[in-house]
């Protein structure tokens, strides 16, 4: 049997749930020999296999419609998809701009910062993702497992990773379910 | 007893308790969030439900009494799909975003209720909605972001303190936490206790000090004792990296189970006072650091020969107070070896003994008719204050008769103020001894107040006279016209009982040792003051001015420094142990929480280096001579 | 369409059935259509009639004449002489023996229709209510001194529990099992609530008795004080019933200055006094723990049970709570004893039910009838049709905490049992009746606006279980409905009614399940093809953003 296909992608998130990942250390050469890893942030494919892959995997909070298509891309193209630390579980940090709004938090950001001098403006190129109200990822498309943590401890992932590997749902619980 | 099975499981429990505490006596684990066990049953978040055979709904454990023959099931599907439920409607209420929230990882038993129950998502998300976070109190915060409406802070603010500040405002998803009417919680009438916060099973309420220092279970706990008062509450030390994180009463503790006041939670966590870390001897007008052979020897030099008082706070554990009295009264046979309390807390407590009316914290907790005659239990020795704040509501009656102002009069049924040094004549009045008339003439109280208090005390089955520092004075005499003597008999004519709230912690054991006249330093020579961790008093400042040769032994620094010929310093209550005696007369024991820092001592070590320096080598029984002051 | 002149019900329960009641039924719309009559006339079933020895049964509406049992072959002949010539049928009349319940109802009102049965409103209207003699003369107090000098407590409530009468604030319990209970608790005092506290939507027939007989009320619970030993009561009156408040303290006055409440009251050696307690305006003090604490001067939440008020109530002693409703059925029974009750209505539901019409039709107002009728008689009759000839689409009875009946159920006779069986509720006895321009998803989203707004708040399924479905709906109504949103909604409301502290948090889904149950392809239309059927949902995002701003009010 060929070796099962993991593709990662990342939305609105800080890439730290992927460094946790690398965090699992050597143990990632033993994930490399169960699993045909594919296109990530970190390596030189970018997009999942046109052909699918058996596991999708999504770091971030969906907040910009670019973050929509690569979120229904994933989802079209993986058997299984992963929702990869607290801002694709609930939302997380990016998920705070709800509470005040999006107008303000982009005032805040481009223009009122003490940074920003008299030239400040929003950002507003056509070419740009149109912001949203920020969403987590199985408010947008359909979730199989949920991995939370800010970031996921790299043993939780490890072991979500290897029982997916196995082709097993890996079932979090107790000292392996723990958001910080 | 009534039988019932829960899980399968036979179990013969007590009539009248709750399914919840059924399950929780015999270790089978139920959810929970409202419930706690210092407060009544509520049935708000709905966490705790189980099955019960033969009806309809799942009932909440945590309201439902036992009976006979029940069959409850705590585990099944349904069950947890009903926590589930209920735990994604709270998670989807507010702003419950783990990932920055200060008790995240242990201390939330919102999230561990969560985890527990295997939740890696939230089916529904949350409102948006954003509350204002009301940061106005000098100890904590309240962040309704992070409230799910438990109502265990309001519970505790009403059921356990009596104080009736916190309460909920509007209704449905609008309902909010609020002080008083809707003021910042800073300006409110918060008495500070911070039993809310103790109780607080999220985020909502946090103190200030140890927020981000350190999280709970990785803490260390250690039980002690609170020398605030004389009351001597339960507490927790929660100690992490040598720090002093919070100290929270002890649910368990008959005592005070779980209720401190602002003297013992806040303050030592909150202390800004600097510390003493060397010993100093004053050398041209300054104080100079010196080594504590340098310190000892100075000390002597002044001890010999001398005329020495000493003094000592009530503060200290019993075996420094014993050491202190044996090495100053005994071996040196110092004149005025005494504490440094003012208005003689203890005076007059033989009398109140042999009359056999010594009441004692339980009889205020139970009494449904409490007079105070000088005493603010509001100011001092407030967890006392709130057994009786906290009874109002149930009917029991409350009359405040002190001269001065009272913080208690506010809450009273009958407020009274005889006239400064009259309330001989007003206690012989309410014992009907003088006539109505005569005691007005006399205490310029007028007749129906006096009257309805008759009335009240008669009426009550149990009776507590609470008498503090405020009772007239006696100037260490038994006068003619006690008003002691006349409280006894009053107290006996109704089968009442008194209650004296004493002094500081140890005040009691100070007594046992003798240490309990008027100190007066006029004409000593040198003043040995064993300070600890209290703080000097304005009085005691005052009178120590004109000593020629003034010892202190304390933690922190004060006014006291610009006196003091030699310091040497010592270690906190929470950085020693030892024992107290409570004002029940209750043995207690305080441990150390933290280390001392390097070079300070404890008040006993630096008193028995002192004493060994002056060529005495001490017994150090400490126990046997407080035997009498000592109840089981 | 023309307003109909006549209503013919056909009685189809089993045995009607068995006896040809099907066959009937096509018969007379046959018969009908020969003579044309069809638009004029219109013909139904009703379920069970409580008369299983003359069935089938043919009632026929205005003249509420009862044939039975009507066989097909007599069909034609009933036809022509009712309804083609006017006149009663001669020889298929049903027997005038032992008539009970509804039947006997029917009969007994024949001729003088639209009539009603008054009972609870026998004075209101014919006295002044603030004239204790007029009161008097119309049986006032009557009761009372029959209770008092002729009657044991037991015996009281004996003939309470014979009379089978059952609380009248929607729950439908038995009230002399009630007081019973109160009766057999131990603890002293006892308290006696009347619970007037009516805030159900749409609901005005306690006001109406209060306002109109406070002397019944005052009489029902100085019966009930003497039934369960109670010398102290209560009456809750809703705060905005200022009039009712009014009246209630004056007849209180003047039945004490007769020596009906007060002290040895007719020389008996029996005390009770009543205190007038106003509301604040809080639909849940409604509920009876809530109302009791709110007596207590706490905040009106309501308490867990058990215990029961029964056992501990105001003041944690054994109280008794009885609607106002209730409590006006308890001098009829006394004074003309439990049979007499018993003839009304249903077996499984004696007596008469005031109802409240409101909505898309020609009369609006209250009405007293026996238990039993069905909702087409009372649109037909009582409310004189639907309005602009529109179309029954359905009713939602008993205020917000009743349910939504479609039309399919509108000739389901209208008792506790029946419509328990149904798996609906009679509620508080309010009937919203609504044509096809009401867009179920507006109504539901109105009934739960109310409820969010009135959840007191203490428990957690309730608090933010009505919200979230509130936002839902109003996403739905938005046209920014998703089928998630289906799928919420009902992940929500079936454990908000295990989970919920008391009756508002365990009915407040019951809009939202009727919605599905009957109208799920007129919500579906909403999310699927972004329109409102009806035209009322404004589908164009308008209601999100007012939503929106009701949060920023929160913050303020």
């Amino acid at each position: 049997m060929a070796k099962p296909k993991i593709a990662s992608d990342w939305l609105a998130g800080c890439a730290g749930c992927h460094m946790s990942l690398l965090d699992i250390d050597e143990r990632i050469v033993a994930i490399a020999e169960l699993v045909d890893i594919r296109a990530t942030p970190i390596t030189d494919l970018k997009e999942p296999d046109k052909s699918g892959v058996d596991v999708g995997i999504l770091e971030g909070a969906v907040n910009l419609s670019t973050n929509v298509e690569v979120a229904h891309r994933m989802r079209e193209r993986s058997k299984i998809l992963v929702a990869f630390g607290d801002c694709a579980v609930f939302g997380g940090v990016p998920a705070q701009r709800n509470m005040c709004g999006l107008q303000e938090a982009l005032r805040r950001a481009y223009i009122e910062t003490e940074s920003t001098d008299s030239t400040g403006h929003i950002p507003d190129d056509p070419e740009l993702g149109v912001p949203e109200k920020v969403k987590a990822l199985h408010e947008v498309v359909k979730v199989d497992v949920w991995l939370p943590g800010c970031p996921p401890d790299p043993d939780a992932i490890f072991y979500a990773l290897s029982e997916l590997a196995q082709g097993r749902i890996p079932e979090l619980k107790d000292e392996k379910l723990h958001w910080h | 007893m009534v039988q019932l099975t829960i899980d399968g499981q036979q179990l013969e429990v007590p009539e009248g308790i709750t399914v919840l505490s059924a399950a929780r006596r015999n270790g089978i684990k139920i959810p929970t969030l409202c419930a706690h066990r210092s407060l009544t049953p509520y049935g708000g978040c709905r966490l705790c439900v189980v099955e019960i055979e033969g009806m309809r709904n799942v009932q909440t454990s945590c309201t439902m009494p036992v009976s006979n023959g029940m069959v409850i099931h705590t585990n099944t599907e349904k069950i947890k799909e009903s926590r589930k439920f209920v735990l994604s409607m709270l998670f989807s209420e507010r702003n419950h975003f783990c990932m920055y929230c200060q008790v995240s990882g242990g201390e939330c038993e919102l999230q561990n209720a969560a985890l527990d129950e295997g939740m890696d998502h939230w089916p529904l998300q949350p409102n948006w909605t954003n509350y204002a976070v009301d940061a106005s109190h000098p100890y904590y915060v309240l962040d309704h972001n992070r409230c799910i409406l438990c109502r265990r802070c309001v519970r505790a603010c009403a059921e356990m303190t009596g104080n009736f500040t916190l309460a909920t405002e509007e209704r449905g998803a609008s309902t909010m936490i609020i002080a008083d009417y809707g003021v910042p919680l800073g300006e409110s009438s918060c008495v500070s206790c911070g039993n809310c916060v103790q109780q607080c099973p999220t985020g909502a309420l946090i103190d200030r000090q140890s927020a981000y220092r350190g999280l709970e279970p990785k803490a260390d706990h250690i039980k002690s004792t609170c020398v605030g008062c004389s009351v001597g509450c339960a507490v927790d030390l929660i100690v992490h990296d040598n720090q002093l994180l919070r100290v929270e009463g002890d649910y368990d503790a008959p005592l005070n189970g779980g209720m401190m006041c602002e003297l013992g939670r806040f303050k030592p966590i909150f202390d800004k006072q600097t510390r003493i870390r060397t010993p100093m001897i004053r050398k041209d007008g300054a104080l100079k650091a010196a080594t504590w052979d340098e310190a000892v020897a100075v000390i002597i030099e002044n001890i010999k020969d001398k005329k020495v008082a000493a003094l000592a706070s009530t503060r200290l554990p019993a075996e420094a107070l014993a050491i202190f009295k044996e090495f100053f009264a005994d071996d040196l046979g110092g004149k005025m070896v005494t504490s440094i309390e003012e208005n003689f807390p203890t005076q007059g407590l033989n009398e109140v003994r042999k009359s056999g009316l010594e009441g004692t914290l339980k009889d205020l907790r139970e009494s449904d008719c409490v007079i105070t005659i000088g005493a603010d239990l509001f100011k001092s020795h407030m967890v006392a204050g709130f057994f009786v704040k906290r009874n109002l509501p149930n009917g029991t009656k409350l009359i405040v008769i002190d001269a001065g102002d009272n913080q208690m009069a506010e809450r009273a049924d009958i407020f009274v103020q005889p006239k400064q040094g009259s309330d001989y004549e007003f206690l012989q009045g309410l014992a009907g001894n003088i006539s109505p008339e005569e005691v007005n003439k006399s205490t310029y109280v007028n007749i129906k107040s006096l009257e309805d208090s008759i009335n009240l005390i008669k009426a009550a089955k149990k009776p507590v006279f609470v008498y503090g520092k405020g009772l007239s004075q006696q100037d260490g005499k038994v006068a003619e016209k006690s008003p002691l003597q006349a409280l006894i008999g009053l107290a006996k004519s109704v089968n009442g009982k008194i209650f004296s709230p004493k002094g500081k912690a140890n005040s009691l054991a100070a007594a046992a040792y003798k240490l309990d006249k008027p100190f007066d330093t006029h004409g000593f020579e040198t003043v040995y003051l064993a300070l600890g961790d209290d703080d000097p008093s304005n009085y005691l400042i005052q009178r120590l001015e004109k000593v020629p040769f003034l010892v202190v032994q304390a933690s922190h620094d004060s006014k006291l420094m610009a006196k003091a010929s030699v310091v040497l310093p010592v270690s906190t209550w929470v950085e020693q142990g030892g024992h107290y005696v409570n004002l029940d007369g209750l043995l207690q024991t305080t441990q150390p929480g933290t280390k001392a820092p390097e070079g300070v001592l404890s008040n006993e070590e630096a008193l028995q280096i002192v004493a060994k320096a002056s060529g005495f080598a001490l017994k150090a029984n400490w126990k046997s001579e407080l035997k009498d002051y000592i109840r089981e | 369409m023309s307003k109909i002149r006549s209503l013919v019900l056909v009685s189809s329960d089993p045995f009607s059935i068995n006896r040809g009641a099907v066959e009937v039924f096509e018969a007379i719309k046959k018969e009908i259509a020969k003579y044309g009559l069809q638009d004029e006339i219109e013909v139904s079933m009703i379920r069970d009639t409580g008369r299983h020895d003359i069935a089938p049964l043919v009632i026929i509406y205005p003249e509420a004449v009862v044939y039975g049992p009507v066989l097909v072959e007599k069909v034609p002949f009933l036809v022509e002489e009712h309804l083609l010539k006017g006149r009663v049928a001669a020889g298929l009349q049903a027997p005038q023996r032992e008539l009970s319940g509804r039947i006997a109802w029917i009969s007994a009102r024949k001729g003088t229709l639209p009539a009603e049965q008054r009972v609870v409103l026998k004075n209101v209207g014919i006295i002044d209510p603030i004239d204790i003699e007029d009161a008097i003369t119309h049986d006032g107090y009557q009761a009372l001194g029959k209770v008092l000098s002729e009657m044991t407590p037991r015996a009281v409530i004996d003939e309470l529990k014979r009379a089978g009468l059952q609380g009248r604030g929607g729950a439908g319990f038995p009230t002399g099992l009630k007081w019973d209970f109160v009766s057999k608790s131990t603890g002293i005092p006892k308290y006696i609530i009347c619970n007037a506290d009516e805030s159900e939507p749409g609901t005005f027939k306690d006001r109406v008795i209060l306002e109109g007989d406070p002397h019944s009320i005052i009489e029902a619970m100085a019966i009930a004080g003497f039934a369960v030993g109670a010398n102290h009561g209560y009456i809750y009156i809703r705060g905005e019933y200022k009039l009712a408040q009014e009246r209630m303290s004056i007849a209180i006055e003047q039945a004490r200055a007769y020596g009906f409440l007060g002290e040895n009251i007719f020389g008996t050696g029996f005390n009770f006094d009543i205190v007038v307690h106003s509301g604040a305006g809080a639909y849940i003090c409604g509920e009876e723990t809530a109302l009791i604490e709110s007596i207590e001067g706490k905040r009106g939440e309501p308490r867990a049970r058990p215990p029961y008020p029964t056992t501990h109530g105001l003041w944690g002693k054994p109280t008794l709570v009885n609607n106002v409703e209730t409590l006006a059925n308890v001098t009829p029974i006394i004074r003309n004893g439990a049979d007499w009750y018993r003839r009304l209505g249903t077996p499984s539901s004696p007596g008469t039910k005031v109802y409240t019409i409101l909505g898309n039709v020609n009369i609006t107002g209250m009405i007293e009838v026996p238990m039993g009728i069905t909702l087409r008689e009372v649109i037909t009759i009582y409310a004189g049709g639907m309005k602009h000839n529109g179309t029954f689409k359905l009713a939602q009875t008993g205020g917000s905490s009743g349910s939504i009946i479609p039309a399919s159920l509108q000739d389901t006779p209208m008792d506790f049992e029946s419509f328990r069986r149904a798996g609906v509720s009679l509620g508080s006895g309010a009937l919203l009746i609504c044509d096809e321009n009401t867009c179920v998803v507006d109504l539901t989203r109105v009934l739960l606006n109310f409820f969010r707004r009135e959840s007191c708040g203490k428990c957690t399924p309730c608090r933010i279980g009505t919200r979230k479905l509130y936002e839902i709906l109003t996403h739905i109504a938005d046209g920014v409905g998703t089928m998630q949103d289906i799928v919420d909604m009902e992940r929500i409301f079936p454990p908000l009614e295990q989970l919920s502290n008391c009756g508002l948090g365990t009915t407040a889904g019951t809009p939202v399940a009727g919605m599905l149950n009957h109208f799920r392809a007129e919500v579906e239309a909403h999310i699927k093809l972004k329109i409102c059927p009806s035209g009322i949902c404004p589908m164009n995002g308008s209601l999100s953003k007012e939503l929106e701003k009701t949060w920023i009010s929160v913050q303020a």
